[in-house]
């Protein structure tokens, strides 16, 4: 199968550094790689160091050492460089209240050095594909916030560069019309953009990307491709256990591995072989009023994201 | 390097854009987007100035019974002068601001645009937003006091260089200033002492001497000299001085706020 592919424009981050003034060190020696071609997934709980990160990559903030570089160019030395290889989608919505939706697209595009035919073509060619047509003459202060949010997508990859930026790119939007994203995601990577993927939805990153790292205080705590990263949690099973509001986190069993709450959420990893403790532990917290429900399952890149980090995926939805 | 013959024209590309082609594509679209971006704006700002402007023309005959003929050619000659500043240094730079908040900021940021090239197109935009505002008060000056006018076509170089000064100005003070609400305290501090104590309505001999002196140095007193000696004959005896000032401040704010546009923190 061809794949237009060029060689040597991989993403380098090298021993990536930033400390603020004040002292945060929001990145503390960061090195990754994207090959061209590659969706490459970057979670972590907020605060984790990410944005900084993406920020750098885009010449908005400097790094206090290390070096990033697109394929000969270096990114730190020539932040206008940076402008025209990266395209960037932020997790803010996008400045389109005066634009129709059409024109915000096409104006990126144009500023993005595309020509009027190809980006008219691409525009529309977009806007059917993220299945957001009808809505392509009205004005962004109108759109619904997952519109919103799509036109913004539009925006960023309408002339993609060699390294595509998409931070939380489906916030706000339906099911339906995630699947359609995720599908132009991959279009991106099959014509040789490298893709960084900025999240904290574990589950969905899980079915887009090819690799990942998890990012906890500035460091790379874990990297691999998603099934290598669950490879640890093979043979485990995920007891979710609701809680009864206000109550006391139950004490765990030895035979829990890990025990994370959040809010009254309380998310448990077990051996198969412990599964029959593990029911007769949570009816028996049910039974006695500190738990509503719960719930067993097969565990997910979620469960080692979650011995990874102590956090829990902040959107459920995937 | 290996591309397909299938590769759509919008596959990513390994060649950098450069020279005068860049700069150019940038600013164009640049300014599309901002005309786009402002165009309900940019309308109300029109008429915002020109109600300034009247208001100001008008309002000051009220200090008189009749208004003494040289009064009324000081105000009808610094009134534009006023609208001119008031939308470079307060209006713009609150715009940027509101942007910031908005959060679209880094997005425009990243764009990739020479920064010269997005200053210019900032500049272009506040001409548009301003001079519709500066005629109004003008023909409004006109009707209400007859001033002897001496129009020279030297006024249209003068507006270019009074917009850029005060754009620029108020353009760095807004991009070197990370906090949105910071700037707008800052610029509407900024504006209304210096229309105080800036000679833009009156002569420049009313205020105390050491008043003056530093006015002297300060672009706004200087921007209104200059206006002045394009729209009068006679009014102002020397403006080597002024055209020199006004000109030193435009390009070392301009300067500055490519710096700041530039700048990482």
């Amino acid at each position: 199968m061809p794949v237009a592919v060029t060689t040597d424009w991989s993403f380098r981050a090298d021993d990536v550094t930033k400390v603020y003034k004040g002292g945060v060190r929001a990145n503390d020696g960061l090195t990754l790689r994207i090959e061209p071609g590659e969706v490459y997934g970057l979670l972590g709980p907020n605060g984790a160091g990410k944005s900084t990160l993406v920020k750098q990559v885009i010449g908005l903030l400097a790094p206090t050492s290390g070096t990033l570089a697109i394929g000969p160019h270096d990114l730190v030395a020539h932040p206008e460089v940076a402008r025209q290889l990266c395209s960037y989608l932020p997790q803010a919505q996008m400045p389109i209240d005066a634009f129709r939706a059409s024109e915000a697209i096409e104006l990126t595009g144009r500023i993005r050095g595309g020509d009027r035919a190809t980006v008219r073509a691409r525009t529309d060619a977009l806007m059917d594909a993220l299945g957001i047509e009808e809505w392509r003459t009205a004005m962004g202060l109108k759109l619904s916030g997952g519109v919103r949010r799509l036109v913004g997508f539009a925006m960023a990859v309408v002339v993609p560069g060699r390294l595509v930026i998409l931070d939380e790119p489906t916030n706000d939007i339906d099911p339906l019309r995630r699947r359609l994203l995720w599908r132009q995601v991959r279009a991106l990577s099959e014509q040789g953009c490298a893709v960084m993927l900025v999240t904290h939805n574990v589950l969905e990153a899980e079915k887009a990307v090819d690799r990942l790292a998890v990012v906890l205080d500035g460091r790379i705590v874990a990297e691999g491709t998603p099934s290598s990263l669950k490879a640890e949690d093979r043979g485990r099973l995920r007891l979710q256990v609701m809680l009864v509001p206000g109550s006391d986190t139950p004490e765990s069993p030895p035979w829990l591995h890990s025990a994370v709450r959040v809010g009254n959420s309380l998310v448990t990893a077990l051996d198969e072989a412990d599964a029959g403790h593990g029911i007769t532990w949570a009816q028996g917290l049910v039974d006695a009023g500190t738990a509503e429900e719960y719930a067993l399952g097969a565990s997910t890149l979620e469960d080692a994201y979650i011995r990874l980090t102590g956090h829990v995926s902040d959107d459920d939805e995937a | 390097m290996i591309a397909t013959l299938d590769a759509p024209a919008w596959a990513p590309t390994t060649t950098l854009r450069s020279g005068a082609g860049y700069w150019w594509t940038g600013f164009t679209w640049m300014l599309r987007w901002h005309l786009s971006s402002l165009r309900m704006w940019l309308m109300l700002l029109v008429m915002v100035q020109a109600l300034i402007g009247v208001g100001y023309v008008l309002g000051f005959a009220l200090f008189f019974d009749e208004i003494p003929p040289a009064a009324a050619l000081w105000v009808s000659t610094g009134v534009p002068v006023l609208n001119l500043i008031l939308l470079g240094m307060l209006l713009g730079p609150q715009l940027v601001a509101g942007v910031k908040e908005q959060g679209g900021y880094d997005f425009v940021q990243a764009l990739p645009v020479p920064l010269t090239a997005a200053a210019a197109a900032w500049y272009v935009v506040t001409l548009v937003g301003g001079l519709p505002g500066m005629v109004i008060t003008l023909v409004a000056a006109e009707l209400r006091y007859h001033p002897p006018f001496a129009i020279s076509p030297l006024v249209v170089p003068v507006t270019l260089l009074i917009v850029f000064t005060g754009t620029m100005i108020g353009y760095a003070l807004a991009h070197a200033i990370t906090k949105p609400m910071t700037t707008q305290l800052i610029t509407q501090a900024l504006v209304f002492v210096a229309m105080g104590f800036a000679p833009i309505l009156f002569p420049a001999e009313q205020m105390p001497g050491w008043l003056a002196s530093v006015n002297e140095w300060l672009p706004l007193g200087p921007m209104a000299t200059i206006m002045r000696d394009t729209l009068t004959d006679g009014l102002i005896a020397d403006a080597g001085r002024a055209y020199l000032v006004v000109t030193v401040w435009g390009v070392a704010c301009g300067w500055l706020a490519v710096r700041a546009l530039g700048r990482r923190r």
